[in-house]
């Protein structure tokens, strides 16, 4: 058998390779351990604070207080995003102040949120559903904007109600954007999560793993950050299969189009 | 017409209401004041700051280090991305790792920075170029794979050294989507910094909005709230108005492509 330079096992074998040094410097200590702990007692680390149910635990208060901001973003942004789409004038009215409360970049919210809501779990849900809105509500927005307008029309002419063309016609014509805002919403509520867990908290996955630096206890911080990128990557996957699913009448549609 | 056109008199009318309806319910309200001062408030908070060195130093340091993080990550993931995107083998080789750690939130490796660079500018402006690094990389990538084959090959036709390939056609035509990474990275720039101000920072704009917060002079905070906001702004604005005038060549190329 010969190697094959185009084999997917090579990245394995990459990877491989990049925990064995890391392994190793650590153990001769050319680098030094205190910072760069040996995988395997990272990887022991996580297991034991996984089984022990330190991890599931601060995990599960982190995914609480996401979860709570993004379906709240999602279900006032996605509404006022259609409204908007749809009519005109309602966008004109609100189009200045969007643009002066848009560029606002979502940490700097912590502090207001921190005065408005004290530390507990209300600060952190209204920091993560402040910055949910922008990508929902313009890409919300956008995707109603561009609905075919034969479609609009095709509707009224069959007498359609205003309220069956906004759910039966415009709503699935732009879910595809609208998935796209949640898409970048959901990347961006894990990233809040952490910071104002970080900047004002006393529980959460952010805080564990800075405190775990501030007590020293370093492969504890990576085991935490490890425990992130899984989070990270399962729920992209979630995510994708669930549009997927959900979304698959419409690549069909549009695909048979062509 | 284009001019009542071009302001927006609806839009207008609706910010001078909430504007209205918040000064005076701040004013009307003491308890609400404390926490929501009124914009006129706001406003002269800014303006004494404004003659104070204190936050113009802020302002400066937090721009030193949104330039530092975001250039030292556009030269290192334009390069990087180029080089992954156009040799498929060396795209494969990095692939499972690029995939281990991309979806980590890039906000979590604040506290390994500390661990290694201690509470200052090199931890900031170092998670800055990670967290900016990854959209454009990505970007990149896909730009240099979606090159038309022919361009490539014609370089080829022409005897032009892989060296020149990379240069002279790929960097070029991946330009559109390296400038989307670019355009992604600058509000994940800022969001960076200001994040890093706030957990490890003893200056900057972030520092002071958490500062003047738990001091609770709550006009100065939403002071250093609007200045960082017109800072984001301020860049978006010329970043856009830098790719209008850096890619007009690009425009005109794929325009006269068309027809």
């Amino acid at each position: 058998m010969s190697w094959n330079p185009e084999s997917k096992l090579n990245g394995v074998a990459v990877l491989l390779g990049v925990v064995a040094v890391w392994e190793i410097a650590s153990r001769t200590e050319v680098v030094n351990p205190l910072f760069v702990p040996p995988m395997s007692k990272i990887l022991r680390s996580f297991f034991t604070l996984v089984a022990a149910g330190d991890i599931p635990a601060q995990i599960l208060t982190s995914m609480k207080r996401a979860a709570a901001g993004y379906l709240l973003a999602a279900a006032v942004f996605i509404p006022l995003g259609v409204a908007l789409g749809l009519f005109k004038k309602i966008r004109r009215m609100l189009e200045i102040v969007i643009e002066m409360a848009r560029p606002i970049p979502p940490p700097v919210v912590v502090p207001v949120a921190m005065l408005l809501f004290g530390l507990g779990d209300g600060m952190k849900v209204f920091v993560i559903f402040f910055s949910c809105a922008w990508p929902i509500l313009l890409n919300t927005l956008d995707g109603v904007k561009n609905v075919d307008r034969v479609l609009i029309y095709t509707a009224r002419t069959f007498g359609v109600s205003r309220g069956r063309l906004v759910t039966e016609v415009i709503l699935p014509a732009a879910s595809p954007q609208i998935a796209t805002g949640l898409r970048i919403s959901l990347g961006i509520t894990l990233i809040l999560v952490v910071i104002s867990e970080m900047v004002g908290s006393s529980d959460g996955i952010g805080y564990f793993i800075l405190d775990s630096q501030r007590r020293f206890k370093v492969d504890q911080m990576y085991a935490g950050m490890l425990s992130l990128a899984l989070l990270g990557y399962l729920l992209n996957i979630i995510f994708l299969l669930a549009t997927n699913t959900l979304l698959s009448w419409h690549r069909g549609m549009t695909s048979e189009e062509k | 017409m284009s001019l009542s056109r071009r302001i927006n008199a609806p839009g207008l009318a609706t910010f001078a209401v909430l504007l209205f309806l918040w000064e005076v319910s701040a004013r009307l309200n003491p308890v609400m004041g404390a926490y929501l001062p009124p914009a006129s408030r706001i406003v002269q908070s800014l303006f004494q700051l404004a003659f104070s060195r204190e936050l113009f130093t802020h302002l400066i340091v937090t721009l030193g280090r949104f330039l530092a993080g975001y250039l030292l990550a556009a030269m290192i993931a334009v390069a990087l991305g180029i080089v992954l995107g156009y040799f498929r083998r060396a795209y494969n080789l990095c692939e499972i790792v690029i995939e281990l750690l991309r979806p980590m939130p890039s906000v979590a490796i604040i506290p390994v920075a500390i661990l290694m660079l201690g509470i200052g500018n090199a931890t900031i402006v170092a998670v800055t170029v990670y967290a900016c690094a990854w959209p454009i990389l990505i970007n990149t990538i896909d730009g240099v794979r979606n090159i038309d084959r022919m361009l490539l090959d014609t370089g080829r036709t022409f005897g032009l050294g892989r060296w020149r390939i990379l240069r002279a056609i790929a960097l070029p035509a991946a330009l559109p989507y390296i400038v989307t990474g670019l355009r992604v990275s600058l509000s994940i720039a800022l969001i960076l910094v200001t994040t890093g101000e706030m957990v490890v920072g003893s200056s900057g704009l972030g520092f002071f909005i958490l500062d003047e917060e738990r001091s609770l002079r709550t006009g100065n905070m939403y002071a250093g709230i609007a200045l960082v906001s017109f800072l984001g702004y301020a860049l978006n604005r010329l970043f856009v108005w830098l790719d209008a005038t850096a890619m007009k060549w690009h425009r005109g190329m794929t325009a006269r492509e068309a027809l």
